[in-house]
């Protein structure tokens, strides 16, 4: 909005800090980690319940304890949420188009409980769509360890 | 609920881009604006509760030089980093508690101040999915439309139809920031496209402003004109967002039976006169008639067709253009409660739609609506 008619904009000041945080991913999230470098998808399990985290998580919201069961799944899963992206997230916060869209999808492995988000190589998706997982074991940077998904088969 | 606490005064600031003021002085006005609609002074003030968010300040505790300009220096006060309608719900406990008569509830941010939607990110499990940097405050809502859409049929112009009635509403409503005369559905899919099927005009926009309402104990609630009382309220939070259903906001649902149960409502579609509805994105009113029990599951398509939540609907639905008019972080949910209230008092100006006995109102905080918040309003 114009700055009300007569009066100057009120100056603004940017923060003179750029704290940096880092996190520990913690071990579970580490155990998952470690097994994509050896080509596995490693899931939590809750010994209660028998609710499938994946990405694997600590603790099951549902029993109230420790998921520290470990299974291995299947690289397939199916798509239960997708959208065409057309722009991305710029590090000040803005939407900025891309040059060609991309798909993100939320994906359940086969035999897991919960969904994880990341990028379908593909031109389309629809939901039901069956898809696999892409590892890069040796990937340097742990985050690329899961590259994204493709069409399976 | 039955006669415990009341809204006795409302305020608003207008919800602009860049309200060009500090945020002090934001505070100042719709402080003072909201204790002169209730007709009291701020020494009257037993308990104040305020809805602002570090994050979205740039600084730790927030609410610190908020002391001065939300009447709350050497009083009983606290902040709640979410949206204010969930202020208002610690106000209501403090109220029932019976130590406190007079309340004050303020929601606030200033979007000219942060960095767009990067606090949004900030919200996401940060050691898996904020560093993957896919994820945001709107694919996660664009997956959430997909699922929706795929297990209702909802289609987008449907989506694109919400928007289009709320933009015109909001066009009647003097605080609004971001109105469309007269928009129609094929307006909306056609603007910029984010995510889809969420389109630029389908996202509620980010903005600058303060809300503010005066609460009152029953006993203190008799000296104050046309009271709005608070017949049931009802909240509950659900799971991250990649470990739940997301074609179904089933923890508004839970905190609408809830709120409902107290106030005594069997059949929401016939005993509720008018809803304010905390859509971030369109396509979630549509979720929330279902879950608010305004239509069956997955009819809410059907239910915006049949025109029911039109201005002149039989269960009109943001009459003031709800957050697709102005979206203020913290602030935005507790203008739906002021909104309803002000359609209870007959106070509601060119947007006002005759006859609202009874409304519900309802805020939301986290990613996809992970956390809901509903009340149930009614004059004498």
């Amino acid at each position: 909005m114009a700055a009300k008619a007569g009066k100057e904009p009120v100056p603004r000041v940017s923060m003179p800090l750029d704290p940096p945080f880092a996190w520990s991913v913690g071990n579970w999230i580490e155990h998952f980690f470690d097994g994509m470098k050896e080509g596995k998808i490693r899931a939590s399990k809750c010994p209660s319940c028998g609710r499938v985290y994946l990405p694997p998580r600590m603790i099951c919201e549902r029993c109230f304890s420790r998921a520290d069961d470990w299974v291995e799944l299947p690289v397939t899963g199916t798509v239960r949420a997708c959208t065409k992206a057309s722009v991305k997230v710029a590090e000040n916060g803005d939407m900025v188009d891309l040059e060609s869209p991309e798909i993100i999808a939320m994906v359940q492995h086969d035999g897991a409980d919960t969904c994880i988000a990341g990028r379908l190589e593909a031109d389309d998706a629809s939901i039901g769509m069956k898809v696999e997982a892409v590892l890069n074991p040796k990937a340097e940077n742990a985050l690329d360890l899961l590259a994204g998904y493709r069409p399976a088969g | 609920m039955d006669k415990e606490v009341a809204i006795v005064g409302y305020a608003q600031t207008p919800y602009v881009a860049d309200f060009n003021e500090s945020r002090e002085m934001m505070v100042l006005q719709a402080t003072r604006a909201v204790l002169e609609n209730a007709g009291i002074k701020r020494e009257e003030l037993d308990t104040i509760v305020t809805a602002n968010n570090d994050y979205l300040d740039g600084r730790t505790i927030s609410n610190m030089r908020l002391v001065e300009p939300a009447g709350s220096w050497r009083k009983n006060e606290s902040k709640v980093e979410m949206d204010g309608a969930f202020a208002m719900l610690y106000a209501v406990t403090r109220i029932l508690s019976g130590d406190h008569d007079i309340a004050l509830v303020l929601g606030e941010s200033q979007a000219s101040v942060y960095a767009g939607i990067l606090p949004g990110i900030m919200m996401l499990d940060p050691t898996f999915d904020r560093q993957r940097w896919l994820l945001n405050e709107v694919s996660a809502a664009a997956l959430q439309a997909s699922a929706y859409m795929d297990a209702s049929g909802v289609s987008e112009d449907q989506i694109s139809g919400v928007a289009a009635k709320n933009l015109d509403n909001a066009s009647r409503n003097p605080v609004a920031m971001r109105s469309i005369a007269g928009a129609d559905a094929k307006k909306v899919k056609a603007s910029r496209p984010l995510y889809s099927p969420i389109t630029e005009l389908m996202m509620a926009p980010q903005c600058d402003g303060a809300c503010a309402l005066v609460l009152a104990s029953g006993k203190a609630a008799a000296r104050f004109e046309k009271p709005v009382w608070i017949k049931g309220l009802g909240f509950a939070h659900d799971s991250y967002l990649t470990e739940r259903p997301l074609d179904t906001m089933s923890s508004l649902k839970m905190a609408a039976d809830s709120c409902y149960s107290q106030a005594g409502i069997e059949d929401a579609s016939s005993q509720v006169d008018l809803a304010e509805v905390y859509e971030r994105f369109a396509h979630e009113e549509l979720m929330a008639y279902e879950a608010l029990g305004f239509c069956e599951p997955m009819k809410g398509g059907a239910f915006f067709d049949s025109g029911a939540t039109k201005m002149d609907g039989k269960l009109p639905v943001n009459a003031s253009g709800g957050a697709l008019g102005a979206n203020v972080e913290c602030a935005a949910g507790l203008a739906r409660v002021i909104e309803a209230a002000m359609q209870i008092r007959g106070e509601a100006g060119d947007h006002q739609v005759q006859g609202v006995k009874t409304a519900v109102a309802h805020g939301q905080s986290g990613i996809c609506a992970q956390e809901n918040m509903v009340y149930v309003l009614g004059g004498e």
